[in-house]
């Protein structure tokens, strides 16, 4: 018996050793990004270009690029997403046109992001021409982050209760828009903290970016989707290792890691909070 | 008189994928006329119900045979839209299911959708619903809050006066009081009783004496079949049929 | 109201709409498709100049020599060591984590331990990439007196980092999917709990959790930042766990800004680009087999 019990305990101590290892991995990371670059994010570096070839100045056109990016990829994929879920949740449920589609959504989603690149590079920038740019960039994000807005949107729309459904056929309203006015709008919150992590997702990507859409250096923000921009996370990669000022500017690859994770964990925050208020909140 | 039958199913079967949940099942609702439908449970009553107004359309892998007949034409026909069925036979649920949305929404909901847009119309509709629910008085003044503010009766009536505000010919019933307070009971089956003048409705129940208060017909289904269908009186004093005798004096089983 | 007209239009339109969403949904397909299509147009023409096997099993890559050596072998051995070393560190936390979220750890910590996960499963991968290169590389180096501590240590410890949320949040899922009963059974014949959760709960979640650990290498061997900015970047067969790799992503990466638009170069990153989709590809059509068909028999089979 007291062997028994021992096992346990060895065993439960390598549990809750397991999970403070995580935990202090995140919060090591989190500490040390934020204390070394807490001091490079001034106004000045927000709000300007860089400067003295990158050594100094500011990460503003990196933070327009990333949001120019982001946004541009959910345009495209948060209808194309919630569509396709309307569509396998309320149309085919079952069948094979939405058995292939899953297989279809489960394969996009294991595609590595590199590839994502490749494909963009392939397809956006060169066969239709669109060049390094904006469109290109941001379709090939839109892409990448389809499978998460689906899957998000999927389990939204399951969690509306079929007695919602029932009811309003029931009254002879016709199925699209029973979907449109009574569905669709009970997802609405699950929809939105879907796409909102799906934005978060996008604004950190870096590969599928770098032969699509990132610029080395831009001195002037970007005037049309056809132009190429800077982004934060290929901004890192760029002071990080290439050219030869690395240790000079580690204050500001410091500020902009800081700046990238404070945008994208603040939006996975902003998230995770809906979330768990919505949950909250229900009303069925 | 001739009596005039709105609804009649002939040799209907029906299944849930392999499982056969009505077997023959022949039976005629009389127009303006309350119908209920007794029997224990698992025997097919809300399946019936359903099959009326092709809810059952919504549950993948269900087979239909025989035939409905809405005024003698065939629901189940290829060229009939389910949704125009359903405007003419309303449904009242089990649970209370308003919708997320406030007490006059609720009611304007499917008549704006079906194409009404006058808006003195629409404001006249709701008053008129609500009334015939017996819902007005208490609701007048909050007809903005959330339907979901309710009490689970009231939620009720409410589903009800949706439904009434359709204008449909038939309405169904699913144990519309099982899930309510005695108050509430009582306040459903008077609002039954006013509603027959120009509604046939059809109510499934398990209350033996709520069937028999308030419906002139009845029918009873054991195991997918129905067994007994007779005026109520008569299947609550003299039925035919030995078993729905001992179904209704709890003698079952 | 009782004119009410009933009309076919209102049925087709119904049709039209839900053609017109199950086109949009498949859309999924005709883009995954459209990625083969365009990874082959690009990549096939390498083997004009050299075959598939050379391509695959040759051990030099010199892309920019004269005449260029397109031998990926290097590359897939560094993408394979990388991310094995990096399932011995992401597996066991992973799934050990997921066994105290879903079995042993209390309400509040549960909560605090999955927002943990999640936020972790969100750090850019630039961001453990910098990090790997600014703390753990010049700590390896000093530790072990090496050459450089961009290494396959580095890259695996980084890339247990992106792992472990894939790993424990899709084992956490299949320990829930554990029926009660099991575990009721379990106590009842007087099992401890750790008996319980090694004897019982775990096998009973084991093709979730060999979904999870599959999910998590294929996570692994697509990742590209980290691997660029610490596995080092030498393409040679490596000899120890701490010299330095060049993983496929890493290489594509790293190139494909410098190579010459449809050169030899270019076709060969893209060729590489298609042994890695057919690789991640494999590994998730295996997790998915092995999670449908855990679906299908249930847990009455167990
Ligand atoms: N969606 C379904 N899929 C498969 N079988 C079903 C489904 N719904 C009902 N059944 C089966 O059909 C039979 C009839 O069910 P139904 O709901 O019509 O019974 P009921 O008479 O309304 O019972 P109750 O009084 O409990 O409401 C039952 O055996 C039930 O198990
Ligand atoms: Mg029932």
């Amino acid at each position: 018996m007291r062997s028994r019990y021992f096992k346990q305990r060895l065993f439960f101590g390598a549990v809750r050793l397991s999970a403070l290892v995580i935990t202090l991995a995140l919060l090591g990371i989190l500490a040390y990004i934020l204390a070394h670059g807490f001091r490079a994010i001034t106004w000045e570096f927000l709000t300007q270009s860089p400067t003295d070839s990158m050594t100094k100045g500011g990460i503003m056109p990196a933070i327009v690029g990333t949001l120019y990016l982001t946004v541009g990829a959910i345009l495209v994929a948060l209808p194309l997403g919630v569509v396709s879920a309307i569509f396998l949740t309320e149309y085919a449920k079952q069948g094979a046109l939405s058995r292939i589609i899953r297989v279809g959504v489960n394969c996009l989603a294991g595609v590595p992001s590199v590839v994502f690149g490749l494909f963009g590079l392939g397809f956006f920038v060169v066969f239709l021409k669109f060049g390094s740019s904006i469109l290109a960039g941001a379709l090939t994000l839109g892409i990448l982050i389809l499978p998460t807005i689906i899957g998000a949107a999927e389990e939204a729309l399951k969690a509306v209760p079929q007695t919602f459904r029932e009811a309003s056929l029931a009254l002879g309203v016709s199925k699209w828009n029973t979907i449109f006015r009574i569905v669709l709008p009970s997802a609405l919150p699950g929809i939105l903290t879907g796409a909102i992590l799906g934005v978060g997702r996008a604004a950190g990507e870096t590969a599928p970016i770098m032969f699509t859409a990132a610029a080395f250096f831009t001195a002037v923000l970007p005037k049309s989707i056809f132009d190429e921009v800077m982004a934060l996370p290929y901004h890192i990669y760029v002071l990080a290792t290439a050219g030869t000022h690395i240790e000079e500017t580690r204050p500001l690859q410091y500020g902009t890691v800081l700046v990238l994770i404070a945008l994208v964990l603040g939006i996975d925050l902003i998230a995770i909070i809906m979330r768990s208020m919505f949950r909250r909140n229900k009303r069925w | 008189m001739e009596k005039d039958f709105i609804v009649r199913t002939k040799n209907v079967d029906f299944f849930y994928g392999a499982f056969r949940a009505l077997s023959d099942v022949t039976v005629d609702f009389e127009k303006n006329k309350v119908t209920a439908l007794i029997g224990p449970s698992g025997c097919g009553k809300s399946t019936l119900l359903r099959l009326l107004n092709r809810m059952n359309d919504l549950i993948d892998g269900t087979r239909v045979e025989g035939e409905i007949l809405l005024e003698g034409r065939n629901i189940y026909a290829p060229d009939v839209d389910p949704v125009e069925i359903r405007q003419r036979i309303g449904m009242v649920f089990q649970k209370p299911n308003p919708f997320p949305k406030s007490i006059y929404n609720n009611i304007t909901y499917a008549p704006k959708l079906s194409g009404i847009v006058d808006s003195e119309e629409i404001e006249a509709l709701v008053e008129e619903s609500l009334r015939q629910a017996v819902l007005w008085d208490e609701v007048k003044d909050i007809l903005t809050k959330s339907a979901m503010t309710l009490s689970g009766g009231q939620q009720q009536r409410l589903c009800i006066a949706r439904a009434l505000a359709m204008k449909p010919d038939v309405i169904l019933m699913d144990e519309p009081s099982s899930a309510l307070d005695p108050i509430s009971t009582a306040k459903i089956e008077e609002l039954i009783d006013t509603l027959k003048k120009h509604y046939t409705i059809i109510i499934v129940t398990h209350n033996m004496q709520q069937a028999a208060r308030i419906s002139e017909y009845t029918g009873f289904f054991y195991l997918g079949k129905l067994i007994e269908f007779n005026a109520t009186e008569k299947i609550f004093t003299n039925p035919d049929v030995k078993q729905t005798e001992d179904y209704i004096t709890g003698r079952f089983g | 109201m009782k004119n009410r007209k009933h009309s076919l239009t209102k049925h087709t339109k119904e049709i039209a709409i839900r053609n017109l969403f199950g086109f949009f949904a498949f859309l999924s397909v005709l883009l995954f498709g459209l990625i083969l299509v365009f990874l082959f147009r690009e990549g096939l023409p390498l083997f004009k100049q050299i075959s598939v096997t050379d391509f695959l099993f040759g051990t030099a890559w010199y892309p920019t020599y004269e005449p260029p050596e397109y031998g990926i072998w290097p590359l897939i051995v560094g993408s394979l060591a990388v991310t094995f070393f990096a399932c011995l560190i992401a597996v066991p936390l992973g799934i050990l984590s997921a066994v105290y979220i879903a079995e042993i750890a209390p309400g509040g910590i549960k909560e605090i331990l999955k927002s943990v996960i999640e936020l972790l499963a969100g750090l850019p991968s630039v961001v453990l990439g910098f990090f790997g290169m600014v703390i753990v590389g010049p700590w390896l180096q000093e530790t072990f007196d090496l050459p450089t501590g961009l290494n396959i240590m580095n890259a695996a410890v980084m890339l247990a980092i992106m792992a472990i949320p894939t790993i424990s949040s899709i084992s956490e899922d299949a320990l829930y999917a554990v029926p009660r009963e099991f575990k009721e059974a379990s106590y009842a014949l007087g099992a401890t709990k750790y008996e319980t959760i090694i004897r019982v709960i775990i096998p009973a979640a084991l093709s979730g959790i060999s979904t999870a650990v599959i999910l998590g290498m294929a996570r692994a061997i697509g990742e590209t930042m980290v691997v660029l900015m610490v596995a080092g970047g030498a393409a040679a067969i490596p000899e120890s766990i701490f010299d330095a790799v060049r993983p496929m992503t890493a290489s594509i990466a790293a190139e494909m800004g410098e190579a010459p638009f449809r050169s030899g170069h270019y076709h060969a990153l893209f060729a590489t680009g298609i042994v890695l989709f057919v690789i991640t590809l494999a590994f998730n059509l295996i997790a998915d087999y092995i999670s449908n068909r855990f679906r299908e028999t249930g847990s009455g089979t167990l």
